[in-house]
């Protein structure tokens, strides 16, 4: 059985999540994520991670009622502070592994 | 079924306005929302709380809610609803997305499970963690799986063991996810099956560290070996290689060997080699003589900015 690594395309993404097309647009305008092919906006198709982010912005901007560049500014941050503990996990490991043994 | 009590799990009064619940639900989906808070326990605290606010910020809805309050509020741990309750917000389309819990469903939703039931369902997606080796991301690799899905049948749902052999495309990184079409759980009526998700974990490797797709490796020195250069056999994920080190190399000094990293869609990674200088634990007397010769004779101080400093 072959897998695939995910790929979710624009028109897929807002059949699931019950969203527009010009909504896409705006979140990608936003920076929230980038298409990984296609040109116009009915053939954009998104990584696993865009797909993601996509949605987890959807989900903060109803569950906490923010406007959308607030969303954006939140979105950032998040993946800032993810960014940023990957970092610290990889240098403490490191750190780790050079004091002992 | 536990009655659930909007008001305290939102902590406000029966009586509170609309505006006062909004701030009061604002203040806890801060606090609690699973993508700002990591504590295992958020999520469903910030589904409790998600649960009251989609209830009690309908207007409809919280009338119907304090009719039950008032009738089941008595046994809070034995709650069922009235004989023939049915919600006027029945199939209403929630602002809330996540999962409600019993209580919710029986009270507001019971009625639109049952009409989506009779309807042709995809059947649900699978994900599930698949642990994978570094070795094993050099090249496409087949691994068993074994997962359990759920099955619909009349009159209720078992659950079905599954076990499958996939192959896991070549260059897969941490928490990527590969699908496999049509091999999550079978849908309802004439729907099709959902998909299962394989959600990647590299599994921490004993010698490499993972950093994008290059990979570090620590490589014990002896002083001498620093001091006088040296070959040394460093391993790499597929075998050892012959690392030349340069007299007088340093503890932290990083060393690229190309092409030794994880392999990816844009190239394959480097391995970095960081060396790391090792004093030897017991030294014989004669080796000690040999320290003091080095001492009197070297003309070092790795301390000399401190004089300048001070």
């Amino acid at each position: 059985m072959k897998g695939t690594l995910v790929r979710v395309s624009a028109a897929e993404f807002c059949e699931r999540e019950g969203v527009s097309h010009s909504l896409v647009v705006e979140l990608v305008e936003l920076d929230i994520a980038r298409p990984v092919a296609g040109e116009q906006v009915q053939d954009w198709v998104f990584d696993d991670a865009g797909a993601r982010w996509l949605q987890k912005a959807l989900r903060l901007q109803r569950e906490l009622e923010l406007d959308w560049v607030a969303t954006g500014m939140l979105v950032d941050l998040i993946r800032e502070r993810d960014r940023l503990r990957r970092e610290n996990a990889n240098l403490q490991r490191a750190l780790a592994r050079f004091l002992d043994g | 079924m536990e009655f659930k009590d909007y008001y305290q799990i939102l902590g406000v009064d029966p009586e509170a306005e609309t505006k006062d619940i909004k701030a009061a639900y604002r203040k806890l989906a801060r606090k609690y929302h699973p993508d700002l808070n990591p504590e295992a326990e958020a999520e469903a605290k910030f589904k409790e709380v998600a649960e009251a606010w989609e209830v009690l910020r309908d207007d409809t809805r919280r009338a119907e809610y304090d009719e039950l309050r008032r009738y089941g509020g008595r046994r809070p741990s034995d709650f069922e609803p009235p004989p023939g309750w049915r919600s006027a917000a029945e199939g209403e389309t929630h602002h809330f997305s996540g999962d409600f819990s019993d209580f919710f469903n029986s009270v507001f939703g019971g009625g639109f499970e049952e009409a989506a039931r009779a309807r042709p369902m995809r059947g649900q997606d699978v994900e599930i963690e698949m642990p994978v080796f570094l070795e094993e991301t050099l090249a496409d690799c087949s691994k068993p799986v074994s997962y359990r899905i759920p099955v619909y049948e009349r009159g209720g749902q078992r659950h079905m063991d599954k076990s499958l052999k996939v192959t896991i495309p070549a260059g897969t990184m941490d928490g990527e996810r590969i699908r496999v079409r049509g091999q999550g759980a079978p849908g309802m009526g004439d729907g099709p099956p959902g998909d299962l998700y394989l959600h990647i974990r590299l599994v921490p490797h004993p010698l490499f560290d993972v950093e994008g797709r290059n990979l570090t490796i620590g490589v014990p020195l002896t002083p001498w070996e620093a001091a006088l250069g040296a070959k040394v056999q460093v391993p790499t994920l597929s075998g050892r290689i012959n690392l030349t080190i340069a007299p007088g190399s340093q503890s932290g000094q990083r060393l690229r060997i190309r092409g030794k990293g994880l392999v990816g869609k844009l190239g394959t990674g480097d391995l970095y080699a960081i060396l790391k200088v090792v004093m030897p634990q017991n030294a014989s007397a004669e080796v000690q003589a040999l320290w003091r010769e080095l001492a009197a004779k070297a003309d070092f101080d790795p301390r000399a900015e401190w004089e300048d400093a001070s």
